[in-house]
């Protein structure tokens, strides 16, 4: 009797204090939330405003339009950069998704004698700072015409070439698919090739998109190695180095504003990519970190 | 089977090397070819151009792209411009030169480096005639190196001057830096002025009379510097950036107005001035400030615009690059730019126009170039070095700071200077000759016998020189060791020669060439 | 160090646990010297006993080989032609000729050795300068072009792995010959090219997938690196920039200015800049892989909803460019910004910045190195969230359940099951985002561009050096933000910043267990 109040009470107790746990726990998220989207809103904003003044300093503008997208379109080459960009987007994502699964299907499922030195090589070539390589890649590329108006081009290989070294979290993921797999398929007669894709990869679609994925969005933020490359040529430019432009000295003052305004449309088809294959990024990402 | 990928891979590089091997540059052969055609021009030509990436600019020289074929019948210019900001101009071409513009557009502070890194075709003969005659004699200078013309002058505005809101600042208020201060405090105003810029830093030190005048040698490397930013002159003016540096009013940021009372800006900022300040725009010289009792009036640089024209392997097309520049920079369409940009001319006639003699912020310009220094050439790297001193100025407690700042920068300054034993024996010639200015050293050949001959050099009568060893005046021979300025007494060519023991004693002649 | 028992150890209290453990990891540090040294020791033996057996072997192979194998010496692949091998055998000589006539060819490979003066200090890479001359005609000058030193140091460096590839390969088809002797000595059957075919589909799949990603990686990693690695000893600058004027060898010049602590030197700034560097990926880590663990536990808390909206809020930070959007909150930190001005307002913040001469948060060292802190934490929360969520799920609720019979509290929950669950499982990446911090260039050069400028330093080599400088803002600096794009300088501090990455990883490779035994893991 006396043990079965006694229950009863840490029941009711604990609930309570479950409640206001959670309740604490909400208000943290709300504020986190808050906290994180803020500077989209305020981008967003800055958008809006029509006046010429720059930075100014306000969260909402004075007097609202749509002039900087307006602007945007008509008076820049920013429609070309941005389609540029996404054909940069998809090209990346179908090479690198390409180059990144072998690579990481191989160190993941295959044993051959070269498979540690390979895998203690990226380790180290990932150590030596990227600017480094940028100096002689634009070197070789300006000599085979592959900057400039060809940058797009340019700029697809390289981001291409590499990413074989951005194996782990793919490689995570392949690790956490059973061996047996295979070793039935192989005992049925299968090569290894047909195991690849007959067994393996129907079973990988959410690797398969997150790596897709992240090719796909690699062309949108890079600035650096990219104006290097493209080396100011307004026909090649892609819409971070284009948009960079405007924020020199002497334009930033009429441009920023058109500048958020570019923000603004190209985070709109990202968000909308990623929004929706949110599900397998998150996969690829908790899958893949389980070895990272 | 491994050895088949290997073989694969192998053959793969090797292709590669192969396909990559540009064809053989063997450099006696490609030179120009210049057989018979003698000097007509006509043809078509694919250039590329870089000029200022402001709105409408790169329209505008299309059309008078289109204007100079019209003139020049029978040169057809298909030119792809691109927008490039004139301050960075320079570097990229720099980075790259083999692959940069045919002409392009930059800010005269980039000159030495571009002419150091063979990126700039100097104009012929008859051009530079041209040049001379059309232009400012402070443009012409900015487009030189050790007295020879590289660049076309385009504009004659770049320099900075002060922006103000009258209605918050009196004109008599606007002449002194204290009552600026007061007043912006008063009113919760910013006071904009960007110290963490050399170029801008520059302008206190030039107030209190401090110079930073940097030689070269003829191929555009940075010799000696002959620098007292670190001096009484120059404690007096951190003193005076840091008043200004550390009032509540001060902001570093002069690119935007928000909140201001006053930006030190220039002409680039003018529509964001009149769009800031309306009908309370105010635009004049700089104003003076005071340390110790003194008043200094702020100085700064005045700067020049200029198109550069990359050097080409075809003589032909050189010469269809110089016309177009040429063209480019005259009254003409000087003039339109300004009509339309508001870019203050070089060219002399534009300047008399009625249109640029009205125009406010080019007065207040003209206004401030009394008190501006030219600026000359000077080493990539002082900006960066100067610019700490804007910072310094702010971040001082104590006199004893800004002193230690000075040192700090001297110290800098000295260490761009680390010479080989070879440059540090090397003898030069240097004074107002061959349209230099006690800037420049043109090199002496050691003889190996004691003697030192320079080049033919063309002398006028009254022009004065020296010698001097590695670039400083540590060694040096004028009349006698460490004596006063040669004078030369005719006009002529004449190769210099220097006989000297190694000690103090020496002998100077001057041998008339042919 | 005395090893303690298991019983001893046992005995100690949490605070001599952790004291007992640090003083392990410390007194092994000599230790591992000695290993390295050792390794490395027993490497250059083995290499040596290596190359004299591959030596013997084609001592022996020349001697007992029968003709066949003895013309293969000399012409690629005449062997597997006599053995029928005939795709392979034409692939190796296809392979001699094109490598004979490039070498051979003019402007092939011997004309690009022999104008490297390769490592002659003082000595220019290449051998013509380009220079002016002057075309009356037209009256303008003409360039005629040299050399190019960055040509001449890359097709001489790609000569010679060139020429190692061709040592390789012959050596190679020497050993296939052989093989294919005796195989046929013993009247077994050789393989066919159908087979070689064959088998890259299954028993050598690897090489097939391996074979671009491999390829890619050499070219346009390996090739580059090691070509910086050259640039380091040479003059390479915008003032000789190889197709202008000629860079020259200056051997280790470079290294020494770098390490040159006294007046002019670069040593006072690279130790300043190491040291926040090793500070900022310190912070930058464990603050990010706290909070994004506490974040994942809170949303992953039985009883709270909408979990896929609050993960949803967090990873949209992912999707939108970094330099939009740091750049924007970078500007609401300045003195003018919304949040700024905000901050300003209060009495404490604006006293210090008053008393201090400073006029936005940017412009105080102190709290310009914690914003870049802080706002790096708003940039990587989402990714561990992400992580950790998917760990979390993974570990075994029975484990919180027995505890929770047992009387833990969840404070004790978490430092007894969960964290080392998270840190046994995300050992790995804690490292590897441990270096990506330490290169951690765009979220330095957007939000504060390395400022506010020391004072106490100046700048160094020309090169203004800032409190929020990473070793990797200044190689940008270096490299590329400056007029005189110093690559020499820039090299150098890659080298070094390599250098840095490979002495912690090895540190915490031999710190943290779980890095060990991939194996075991799956």
């Amino acid at each position: 009797m006396k043990t079965e109040n006694k229950i009863k009470k840490s029941g009711l107790g604990a609930r309570a204090s479950r409640r206001i746990s959670n309740t604490i726990i909400y208000i943290v998220l709300i504020a986190i939330t808050l906290t994180w989207l803020f500077p989209f809103f305020g981008i967003l904003m800055e958008s809006f405003k029509v006046n010429e003044k720059g930075m100014d300093g306000e969260l909402f503008p004075e007097v609202w339009g749509f002039d900087n997208y307006i602007r945007l379109f008509k008076e820049t080459d920013f429609l070309k950069w941005f389609i540029n960009t996404a054909l940069m987007g998809i090209a990346t994502a179908v090479f690198q998704t390409f180059f990144v699964l072998s690579m990481s299907y191989t160190l993941s499922r295959l044993r051959f004698k070269a498979r540690k030195p390979l895998m203690n090589l990226m380790l180290i070539l990932g150590m030596f700072p990227g600017f480094l390589t940028m100096i002689l890649i634009y070197k070789v590329f300006s000599e085979a015409g592959l900057t400039m108006e060809m940058a797009p081009v340019g700029l697809v290989i390289v981001y291409c070439a590499s990413s074989g070294m951005g194996y782990y979290i793919s490689k995570g993921f392949f690790d956490t698919i059973p061996k047996t797999l295979d070793e039935a398929a192989r005992v049925d007669g299968a090569t290894r090739m047909q195991v690849f894709y007959k067994v393996i990869m129907p079973l990988s679609g959410s690797i398969v998109i997150y790596t897709i994925l992240m090719g796909f969005m690699a062309p949108w933020g890079d600035f650096m190695l990219a104006s290097y490359i493209i080396h100011e040529n307004s026909a090649g430019m892609s819409v971070a180095v284009g948009m960079f432009e405007w924020l020199s000295k002497t334009m930033l003052n009429t441009n920023y504003t058109m500048f958020c305004a570019a923000g603004v449309i190209v985070a709109i088809p990202v968000t909308a990519v990623f929004l929706a294959l949110q599900k397998y990024y998150v996969e690829g990402v908790t899958g893949g970190a389980v070895k990272g | 089977m491994k050895k088949i990928i290997a073989l694969l891979l192998v053959l793969v590089l090797a292709l590669s090397v192969v396909a990559c091997a540009p064809a053989t540059n063997t450099p006696a052969e490609t030179q120009g070819s210049t057989t018979g055609t003698g000097s007509d021009l006509t043809g078509t030509y694919d250039i590329t151009m870089w000029v200022s990436e402001k709105e409408g600019v790169a329209d505008q020289f299309k059309t008078q792209i289109a204007a100079f074929m019209e003139a020049n019948p029978g040169i057809v210019i298909n030119a792809q411009i691109e927008g490039v900001t004139e301050a960075d101009a320079g570097s990229k071409v720099v980075a790259d030169v083999a692959s940069a513009p045919d002409i392009y557009c930059f800010a005269q502070d980039q000159l030495a480096r571009l002419v150091q890194a063979a990126a700039l075709a100097k104009p012929g003969t008859k051009a530079a005639e041209t040049i001379t005659a059309a232009n400012d004699a402070t443009s012409v200078a900015a487009a030189s190196v050790a007295g020879t013309i590289y660049a076309y002058p385009m504009t004659s505005d770049n320099g900075y001057f002060m922006y103000y809101d009258k209605s918050i600042i009196t004109d008599e208020d606007a002449e002194s830096m204290e009552k600026i201060i007061a007043a912006c405090e008063a009113n919760n105003v910013k006071f904009r002025f960007a110290l963490e810029n050399a170029w801008y830093t520059a302008s206190f030190f030039f107030a209190t009379g401090c110079k930073s005048n940097w030689s070269m040698n003829e191929k555009g490397e940075f010799t000696s510097v002959d620098d007292d930013f670190n001096s009484v002159a120059g404690l007096a003016a951190m003193k005076g950036m840091q008043k200004l540096a550390q009032s509540t009013c001060y902001d570093s940021n002069a690119d935007i107005f928000t909140d201001a009372g006053v930006v030190i800006t220039g002409i680039w900022n003018a529509d964001a001035a009149a769009a800031h300040f309306g009908d309370n725009m105010g635009a004049t010289d700089l104003p003076s400030f005071e340390v110790d009792g003194k008043s200094y009036h702020l100085g700064g640089y005045t700067g020049n615009k200029l198109m550069g024209v990359k050097p080409q392997t075809d003589a032909k097309k050189g010469a269809v690059l110089s016309l177009l520049a040429q063209y480019l920079t005259n009254e003409e369409c000087q003039t339109q730019r300004y009509t339309e940009f508001q870019w203050g001319p070089s060219n002399l006639k534009a300047q008399a126009s009625e249109a640029v003699q009205s125009n406010v912020s080019l007065a207040a310009f003209n206004k401030q170039a009394a008190y501006g220094v030219p600026q000359g050439q000077i080493h990539g790297s002082w900006w960066d070095i100067a610019k700490v001193l804007g910072a310094d100025a702010k971040a001082a407690a104590d006199d004893a700071a800004l002193q230690t700042a000075l040192d700090n920068y001297t110290a800098a300054i000295n260490g761009l200077f680390s010479m080989t034993e070879e440059q540090k024996n090397a003898w030069g010639v240097i004074g107002n000759i061959c349209n230099t200015n006690w800037d420049t050293d043109f090199a002496m050949t050691d003889n190996g016998d004691g003697t030192y001959t320079s080049e033919v050099l063309e002398l006028k009568a009254g022009e004065e020189f020296k010698f001097r060893q590695g670039a400083s005046w540590d060694v040096n021979f004028g009349v006698e060791f460490n004596g006063a300025n040669i004078v030369v007494e005719a006009d002529g060519k004449y190769q210099v020669k220097l006989t000297w023991d190694g000690e103090q004693t020496g002998t100077v002649e001057l041998i008339p060439a042919e | 160090m005395k090893k303690l028992t298991d019983l001893e150890y046992l005995k100690l209290n949490k605070f001599q646990v952790l004291l007992y453990n640090l003083k392990r990891f410390f007194c092994a540090i000599p230790g591992w010297f000695v290993n390295m040294i050792l390794a490395i020791g027993r490497f250059f033996a083995r290499c040596g006993i290596a190359i004299k057996d591959e030596f013997v072997d084609i001592g022996t192979t020349f001697i007992k080989g029968n003709w066949a194998v003895k013309t293969s010496f000399f012409i690629f692949g005449f062997g597997n032609l006599f053995y029928g091998q005939i795709a392979r055998g034409l692939l190796f000589l296809l392979f001699e000729i094109v490598f004979i006539g490039y070498m051979l060819v003019p402007s092939g490979g011997i004309y690009w050795l022999s104008k490297g003066n390769w490592f002659q200090n003082g000595a220019t890479v290449g051998t013509v300068q380009g220079g002016f001359t002057y075309d009356p005609i037209f009256d303008t000058d003409v360039w005629v072009p040299g050399d190019d030193s960055v040509k001449v140091m890359l097709y001489g460096l790609l000569t010679i792995i060139f020429i190692f590839a061709f040592i390789y390969t012959w050596r190679l088809q020497v050993k296939q010959c052989r093989i294919c002797m005796d195989i046929t000595a013993q009247g077994k059957k050789i393989k066919s090219s159908k087979d070689d075919l064959k088998s890259l589909v299954d028993d050598q799949f690897h090489k097939t997938l391996l074979a671009l990603p491999v390829i890619g990686i050499l070219l346009f990693t390996v090739l580059p690196i090691i070509y910086m690695i050259l640039v380091a000893f040479t003059s390479y600058d915008a003032a000789h920039d190889g197709y202008s004027n000629l860079f020259s060898w200056v051997g280790l010049d470079n290294f020494n200015d770098l390490l040159d602590f006294g007046n002019g030197g670069l040593g006072l700034a690279f130790g300043e800049i190491l040291s926040w560097t090793l500070m900022w990926a310190f912070f930058a880590t464990f603050t990010n892989y706290f909070l994004g663990m506490f974040v994942a536990m809170m949303i992953n808390k039985k009883g709270i909803k909408l979990k896929k909206f609050w993960r949803t809020a967090l990873v949209m930070t992912i999707a939108i460019p970094q330099f939009v959007s740091l750049l924007y909150v970078s500007k609401l930190f300045d003195s003018s910004g919304i949040i700024g001005e905000l901050l300003g307002k209060i009495p404490a913040i604006k006293n210090y910045l008053n008393t201090n001469h400073y006029f936005s948060l940017w412009d105080s060292p102190a709290v310009a190195r914690a914003l870049v802190i802080i706002i790096n934490i708003w940039v990587g929360i989402p990714y561990v969230m992400l992580q950790a969520t998917g760990i979390l799920m993974n570990i075994p609720a029975d484990l919180y359940e027995s505890s929770r019979v047992d009387g833990a509290s969840p404070f004790q929950q978490y430092v007894k099951i969960t964290l080392p669950y998270m840190l046994f499982v995300t050992g790995p990446s804690l490292l590897t985002s441990f270096v990506s911090n330490l290169n951690n260039f765009n979220v330095i050069y957007l939000l504060s561009g390395g400022n506010p400028i020391n004072t106490q330093i100046g700048s160094a080599g020309g090169v203004s050096v800032g409190h929020t400088d990473l070793l990797i803002t200044w190689l940008y600096k270096m490299a590329l933000g400056s007029a005189e794009s110093k690559y020499y300088t820039a090299s150098v501090i890659g080298i070094l910043i390599f250098v840095v990455c490979a002495v912690l990883s090895l540190i915490i490779y031999n710190v943290i267990p779980s890095t060990k035994n991939e194996e075991d893991f799956q």
